[in-house]
C-alpha cells in the first residue's frame, strides 16, 4: 500500500511537471506568425489551432479531469462537457465579435481557481461546508464562460483580419471542441481503467487534493504575473 | 460498484486536504515556479537550483538599459538587414514606457510584409501589441512606447529572392537586434 502510494505520487508529479512544459494559454511563435500573416478565411489552420490549444492547455485539461472524476455514465459526461462547451463557446464568440477583452492573467487566475473549486467539490467540501450540494451543472457552465473569455482575450491580441472573422472564429471553436473530445477520450480511458481498482477510491481524496494544489499553483503563478508584468 | 455519488469527507479530512493543497502549492510556487517564470526568488533556492536562469532574459536587460536611460542618452543608429527568401525575421529594441522612438526603413523597392509591435517585459503568455501591420517597401514615423519591453519589427519576405532593407532609428533604447 505504502509502496504503490509512492509510485502514484511520483507519477502524478511527473505528469504535472511534464505538462507544465507546454504553454497554458500562450500561443507559440509559429502560430503567432501565422495569425499575423493570415488574411481571409482559413478554416483548416484555425481548426488546428483550436484543437491544439485545448490539447496543450493543461489548465483546461485539469478542470476536465475534475469534472468527470465522479461521472460514471456516458450520458452524464456528455451532459457536463456540453454545458462547459456551451459556456466557453458563448463567451469566445461574443467576446471576439464585440471586442470584449479582459486581462489574460486575471482570467487565467480565475481558471486556476475553477480547478481548486472542482477538487474541493469532489471531496464533498461544499456539501459539508454549506450543508447542501451547489448545482454542479450551473457551476460547470459558469466556469465555461470564464474559460471562453480567456480564449477570446488571447485571440484578440492578434488583431485578427476582419475579413472572414466569423468563419475563422467558428473554425477555431469547432477545433476547440475536437481537441476537447480527443482529450476526454484519453482521460476517460485512463480513469475507467483505474476505476476498476479499489485504489481509485482510496486515492480519490489525495488525487483531488493534488488537483486543488495544481489549481492554487496556477492561481499564484497568474496573479504574480498580473502584479509584476507591465 | 455502486458508488455513483461522490463521497463527502469529514470536516477534519477536508481541512487537512485544503490546507495540505495550499501549503504544497505555496512551496512549489516559491521554490520553483516564481524563480523560473519571473526571476522572483525570496529563498535563494531557485538560484541554487539554476531555475532563475529560465526567467525571461529581458529582466536582466532592464537593469542594463536602466543605466543608459537614466543618463538620458539618445541614440542614433543605422543598420542593414537582409531578409532571406521565403522567410521572416525579427529585429528588436528594448525600450522603457513613454520613450519616443523615431524610425525610418526602406528596401530597394521590393515590398515586405511587416508587423511593427511590442511585447511587455517578462510576459510569457505570447501577448503583444501591434503598432502597424502592412505589406510595403518602406515605412517611417514616430512611436510613443506604451509599455516597457521589447519593440520592433517582424518582416516576412514572400518572394523567392533575398530583400535587404536599411533601418534608421533614433531614441532612448537598447538594441536587442535580430531574434
Amino acid at each position: 500500500m505504502r509502496y504503490s502510494f509512492c509510485i502514484y505520487c511520483v507519477a502524478f508529479v511527473a505528469i504535472t511537471l511534464w505538462s507544465s512544459g507546454v504553454l497554458a494559454h500562450g500561443v507559440d511563435a509559429n502560430t503567432e506568425r501565422f495569425l499575423l500573416a493570415t488574411e481571409g478565411v482559413a478554416i483548416g489552420p484555425f481548426l488546428y489551432i483550436g484543437a491544439k490549444h485545448m490539447l496543450t492547455g493543461y489548465d483546461h485539461l485539469l478542470f476536465l479531469v475534475g469534472v468527470i472524476f465522479f461521472l460514471y455514465r456516458a450520458r452524464d459526461v456528455l451532459l457536463y462537457v456540453s454545458l462547459f462547451t456551451l459556456g466557453h463557446s458563448l463567451t469566445l464568440l461574443l467576446g471576439v465579435l464585440n471586442s470584449v477583452s479582459v486581462n489574460p492573467y486575471l482570467i487565467d487566475a480565475i481558471i486556476g481557481l475553477s480547478i481548486v473549486y472542482k477538487g474541493f467539490d469532489n471531496i464533498g467540501g461544499f456539501n459539508r461546508l454549506l450543508g447542501f450540494q451547489p448545482n454542479t451543472k450551473i457551476a460547470v457552465a459558469i466556469f465555461g464562460l470564464f474559460h471562453g473569455f480567456g480564449l477570446a482575450t488571447k485571440l484578440q491580441d492578434f488583431a485578427l483580419p476582419t475579413d472572414g472573422l466569423l468563419e475563422n472564429l467558428l473554425a477555431f471553436n469547432v477545433g476547440v471542441e475536437l481537441g476537447q473530445f480527443v482529450a476526454l477520450f484519453f482521460i476517460l480511458i485512463v480513469l475507467s481503467f483505474w476505476r476498476r481498482y479499489s485504489s481509485y477510491y482510496s486515492f480519490s481524496t489525495i488525487t483531488n487534493t493534488l488537483l486543488m494544489s495544481s489549481g492554487f499553483i496556477l492561481f499564484g503563478y497568474q496573479l504574480t504575473g498580473y502584479f509584476t508584468v507591465v | 460498484m455502486n458508488k455513483t455519488e461522490h463521497p463527502i469527507q469529514s470536516t477534519k479530512t477536508l481541512l487537512k486536504a485544503s490546507f495540505g493543497a495550499l501549503v504544497l502549492a505555496v512551496v512549489i510556487l516559491v521554490l520553483a515556479v516564481l524563480p523560473a517564470e519571473y526571476g522572483i526568488d525570496p529563498t535563494g533556492i531557485g538560484k541554487k537550483l539554476g531555475l532563475t536562469a529560465l526567467a525571461p532574459v529581458e529582466d536582466k536587460v532592464e537593469t542594463a538599459s536602466l543605466a543608459t536611460c537614466e543618463s538620458g542618452k539618445e541614440q542614433n543608429d543605422t543598420v542593414e538587414i537582409t531578409v532571406p527568401a521565403k522567410s521572416g525575421l525579427e529585429y528588436k529594441f528594448h525600450m522603457q514606457k513613454g520613450a519616443v522612438f523615431v524610425f525610418d526603413w526602406r528596401t530597394n523597392g521590393k515590398a515586405l510584409f511587416f508587423d511593427f509591435h511590442g511585447e511587455p517585459q517578462g510576459d510569457t503568455t505570447g501577448y503583444f501589441k501591434s503598432y502597424e501591420e502592412a505589406t510595403k517597401s518602406n515605412s517611417a514615423g514616430t512611436q510613443r512606447i506604451p509599455f516597457t519591453g521589447s519593440h520592433g519589427w517582424y518582416w516576412k519576405n514572400e518572394s523567392s529572392s533575398a530583400i535587404t532593407l536599411v533601418l534608421n532609428t533614433k531614441g532612448e533604447y537598447q538594441v536587442l537586434g535580430r531574434r
